[in-house]
This record gives structure tokens, C-alpha cells and sequence, in this order.
């Protein structure tokens, strides 16, 4: 589903953020990328979103070069790629419903398809009995919850979450980790970059790392000690 | 467009003029003022105008004819004067066809020209020249002024040529004018909207990263531009429409002999021209700030 070749990324000619990728990630699989910050892992992700292009190489993602696309064809890409922030980039004026809601229309859907599917995500998250609140209602686990609705409310084929548990303790960070877990039961293919050790550990899922843009070990069931 | 889109911008421009407040009204304030000026100015213009083409109407050359020429020499310059190009008319008025016409004139004091009938008439036969193009009377009127048999001419040059280069100098500066102000207010919308870019720069971004596309993201803007012009527009046709009606009447009771064009033909205009100017300066404006602010 998702074939990363020789990818590199260079910023000018001193920083090599990535070197010589190459990753293949099947269909419904869970994927944590792990490394130090600066390792390369959201450079990474930004370029599966085609957010930045690669210096060389390709990623190829249901079957196509997406670092060929249009730039108009770009936002065709995304809306079959979900994405969760560190940050959560929720927008504070709105409802837990209407920031759920706002992915949906945006890409103009129906407003039949956006009452039916809003509910539906906000009951997979949890969140049903909140959705009146406002995000600063709200404590970061369940704000985090609601970014992780809004990016799987299109049902995408992939979830991208880019150190989804970066600002939330330990108790909470698990919690998510579990929700995206679900998600990928369901079917998604869902990749994670983050440095939560005691996550990556807990799961025992396909592990792989990053360091100063190489990948240096690619392990299912892995651990992140390995990468040290 | 999806009806469904439509509605989307709408609502979306409406709910960020609203958020922008102060910098909503502001903006279509200065458009407002842009168009009023604007407006005033072509309100102005055109009753100049209808005053000024009275006058070009009856500009005209009067050439008087040598009375030592012969017969030959008058019939030469009749020739020369129905060929030039630039005349529209010429008309020969005889010396008893002008009498006649100043007995008239003179009305209840015509006794005082008796006896100046036949051949002690005092006046000249004559030519009334008209030119296709007013304007170009002073070149004209030159150029003829060699022909043969030409005793002299007359045409006001006085009245004409002060005139015509008044009303030229009118439309420049109208037009230098009416730049600046449309430069000033796309100048101002564009500001309005980058705030609006700006202060919606999250929002934006959350909508790229979820797969809307870039006109997606781009309408709302366009939209709210064009609402603030259309305001601005529609404020100033309100205010020309109200005073241009006092401005008649006050001119119809105070100065008898110039008469204005009647208040709805002017507010038609003003709203043929007024309101698409608005809408074009709105979106104009938005279109620049959504081109450079926002990197979608």
C-alpha cells in the first residue's frame, strides 16, 4: 500500500534529513517510526501528505507516484490520508461536533452523510456526550481524541500520527495509543512516529527506526530499546 | 458550483466579516467614500456634459462672404466647402434670408430695420458652418479662413476654445482621480482580507491537511471581498440617489435655465456602474491578498 524508494531529503547541502529511505508498508498494518527528534521521522510524514517533496527517490501510495501528483490532485491524496497532530490543531471557536464536522465539509459532503458520520466517529473516540463542549473544555487526552475523530471521520485508508502523545502523561498517551490500535483493527493502516518508549514497548508492533535521516532497523514486534 | 458550496462561502464570508467587525466596516467605509467621490464626480461630469454638448450644439462658424467676389469665385468656394471632410453642414444664408432672421430676433422692434430692405441691406451673404466633431471648429475655421472669396469668419473662438479645453481638462483630471481612489480601495480590501487570511490561518491549515481543495479554500475570501464591495457600493448609491434629489429641486426653484438630468436616469447609471465597480474592486482586492497570503 505504501512503497517508500530510496527517498532523500535534503535541506541545502548541509542537512541530509533523509537518506536513503526505503520502507514498504502493507495494508492494515501498525507502524510506529521511532528516533530522536531531529531523527527524520516527521519530515517522513510530511512527505507521505506530499506536504514537502523529496529531494530524490518515490513514495508510491495505492499504487501511485505521489510524488508526481498535480498539485491539484493533492488534496484528492489527503482525503484518503487521516492525520493527528502533537498539537492537536483543533479550532477553538467550534464544538467538539463542528471541528469533527469540518473535515467533512470542506470536502464538501452532504449534510445528510456529515449527521451520520459525525456521531458515528465521536461514539469511536468516545466523545458523544461532549460534543457541545469547546475544545478548551476539554482536557488534552480529549482533545487529542477529537483530533484523532476529525482525522478518521473521511474513513482514510491510512492514519498518519505525528507524536500524537507528545503533550499528553503517561496514563493519557496510552489511551490514545489504545484508540488508534481500535482504528487499525478496524481495517485502517495506521503509522505513528513517536518517542514514547513505554508505548512502543507496550505494543509490540512492527518498529521502525530512524537516526540522522537513516533508517536503521526495521523490526516487527519490535521494542524501542533496540534502536539504542 | 454545488448550491451546497455556495452556501458554505457565503456563510463562511458573512461569519469573518462579522469576526473582523472594525475591519469590515472599515474597509467598506473607505469604499464606500471611494464610490462616493467616484459618484459625485460622474454626476458632476455628466451634467457638465449635458450643459457643455448644449453649447457644442450650436458652436458653429459663420463665414461671411467677400462682397467684391465674383460669381466664379463664390461658386469655387461653395465647391471647396461641400467637399471638405470634416464639415457637416453648410449652409448658405443669403443677406435677405439673414435680415429676415434678425427682424425676428428683434421681434416688436423690427421698425427699426425698415428701409434697409433690398439693396440698401447692410449685411452680408453668408455660410453656417458646422464640423462633425465640435472640437475641431479652431482648425477648421483656420483652414477655411484662406479659402477664396472669404471676407471673414466668426465662431466665438473667445467662448470655444477656453470651453473645449475646460471640459478636456474636467475629464483628465476625472479619470486620474478615479484611478487613485479605485487604487486606494482595492488597496484596503486587499488589507482586510490578508487579516482575514491571517486570522484564519489555522483553520486553513486544517483544511489543506484534510483534502480540501485550493478553490475550496479560496471562495470564502473571494466572497467576503465581493460582499464588502457590493456594501460599499450600495452605501453610496443610497446617499447620491437622496442629495442629487435635493440638488434637483434646489436647482429647478433657484437656477431656472440649466436643467438636470431627472434623479432616476442618474441613479440607473450609478447602479449599472457603481455596483459592478464595487464587486470588481472587492474581489480584485481579495484576489491580490489571497494570491500572496495565502499559500494554499
Amino acid at each position: 500500500m505504501i512503497e517508500i524508494n530510496h527517498l532523500y531529503k535534503e535541506y541545502g547541502k548541509d542537512v541530509q534529513a533523509l537518506n536513503d529511505i526505503n520502507l514498504v508498508i502493507d495494508r492494515g498494518e501498525f507502524v510506529f517510526i521511532v528516533g530522536t527528534s531531529g531523527a527524520g521521522k516527521s519530515t517522513l510524514l510530511r512527505m507521505m501528505i506530499r506536504e514537502s517533496l523529496p529531494t530524490k527517490g518515490s513514495i508510491k501510495i495505492f499504487g501511485r507516484d505521489i510524488t508526481r501528483l498535480k498539485n491539484r490532485e493533492v488534496p484528492y491524496l489527503r482525503r484518503n490520508i487521516g492525520v493527528v497532530f502533537q498539537d492537536f490543531r483543533l479550532l477553538n471557536d467550534r464544538n467538539v461536533y463542528e471541528n469533527v464536522a469540518f473535515t467533512l465539509r470542506v470536502i464538501g459532503s452532504p449534510t445528510k452523510e456529515i449527521r451520520k458520520r459525525v456521531p458515528h466517529a465521536l461514539e469511536l473516540v468516545r466523545l458523544k456526550d461532549k460534543a457541545y463542549k469547546k475544545p478548551d473544555q476539554l482536557s488534552g487526552g480529549e482533545q487529542q481524541r477529537v483530533c484523532v475523530a476529525r482525522a478518521l471521520v473521511n474513513r482514510p485508508a491510512v492514519l498518519l500520527a505525528d507524536e500524537p502523545t507528545g503533550n499528553l502523561d503517561p496514563g493519557t498517551s496510552m489511551e490514545i495509543m489504545n484508540l488508534l490500535h481500535d482504528i487499525n483493527i478496524r481495517g485502517a493502516t495506521v503509522i505513528v512516529a513517536t518517542h514514547a518508549k513505554e508505548v512502543v514497548d507496550h505494543f509490540q508492533k512492527r518498529v521502525v527506526v530512524l537516526e540522522d535521516g537513516r533508517l536503521i532497523s526495521d523490526q516487527e514486534r519490535g521494542v524501542y530499546f533496540n534502536a539504542h | 458550483m454545488h448550491i451546497r458550496s455556495l452556501l458554505y462561502f457565503l456563510g463562511e464570508a458573512l461569519k469573518s466579516i462579522v469576526r473582523n467587525g472594525w475591519m469590515s466596516i472599515a474597509s467598506t467605509g473607505v469604499v464606500a467614500i471611494t464610490l462616493l467621490i467616484l459618484g459625485s464626480f460622474m454626476v458632476l461630469s455628466v451634467n457638465v456634459n449635458l450643459v457643455t454638448q448644449d453649447i457644442k450644439e450650436q458652436v458653429q462658424i459663420a463665414l461671411y462672404i467677400d462682397e467684391s467676389a465674383d460669381e466664379e469665385t463664390r461658386a469655387e468656394l461653395e465647391r471647396m466647402l461641400i467637399r471638405h471632410p470634416q464639415l457637416e453642414q453648410v449652409r448658405f444664408v443669403s443677406k435677405e434670408d439673414a435680415l429676415t432672421r434678425l427682424k425676428q430676433q428683434l421681434g416688436d422692434r423690427a421698425y427699426l430695420l425698415e428701409g434697409y430692405e433690398d439693396l440698401d441691406n447692410p449685411l452680408r451673404d453668408s455660410y453656417e458652418l458646422r464640423t462633425i466633431i465640435p472640437e475641431d471648429i479652431s482648425d477648421v475655421a483656420r483652414e477655411v479662413s484662406n479659402y477664396p472669396g472669404v471676407g471673414y469668419l466668426d465662431y466665438g473662438s473667445q467662448v470655444v476654445d477656453p470651453l473645449f479645453q475646460f471640459t478636456g481638462l474636467l475629464r483628465w483630471i476625472g479619470l486620474v482621480f478615479m484611478a487613485g481612489l479605485a487604487v486606494t480601495a482595492i488597496f484596503l480590501i486587499a488589507h482586510t482580507i490578508r487579516l482575514t487570511v491571517y486570522i484564519r490561518r489555522k483553520e486553513i491549515m486544517i483544511m489543506k491537511y484534510v483534502g480540501a481543495t485550493d478553490w475550496f479554500i479560496r471562495w470564502p475570501f473571494i466572497f467576503e471581498g465581493l460582499i464588502l464591495g457590493l456594501s460599499g457600493a450600495v452605501i453610496p448609491i443610497i446617499i447620491l440617489f437622496y442629495s442629487y434629489q435635493v440638488a434637483d429641486v434646489w436647482m429647478q426653484s433657484n437656477i431656472v435655465f440649466i436643467a438636470l438630468i431627472p434623479p432616476h436616469e442618474i441613479i440607473n447609471e450609478m447602479v449599472k456602474i457603481l455596483i459592478p465597480l464595487g464587486i470588481a474592486l472587492g474581489v480584485l482586492g481579495s484576489f491580490i491578498s489571497v494570491r500572496r497570503f495565502l499559500k494554499v
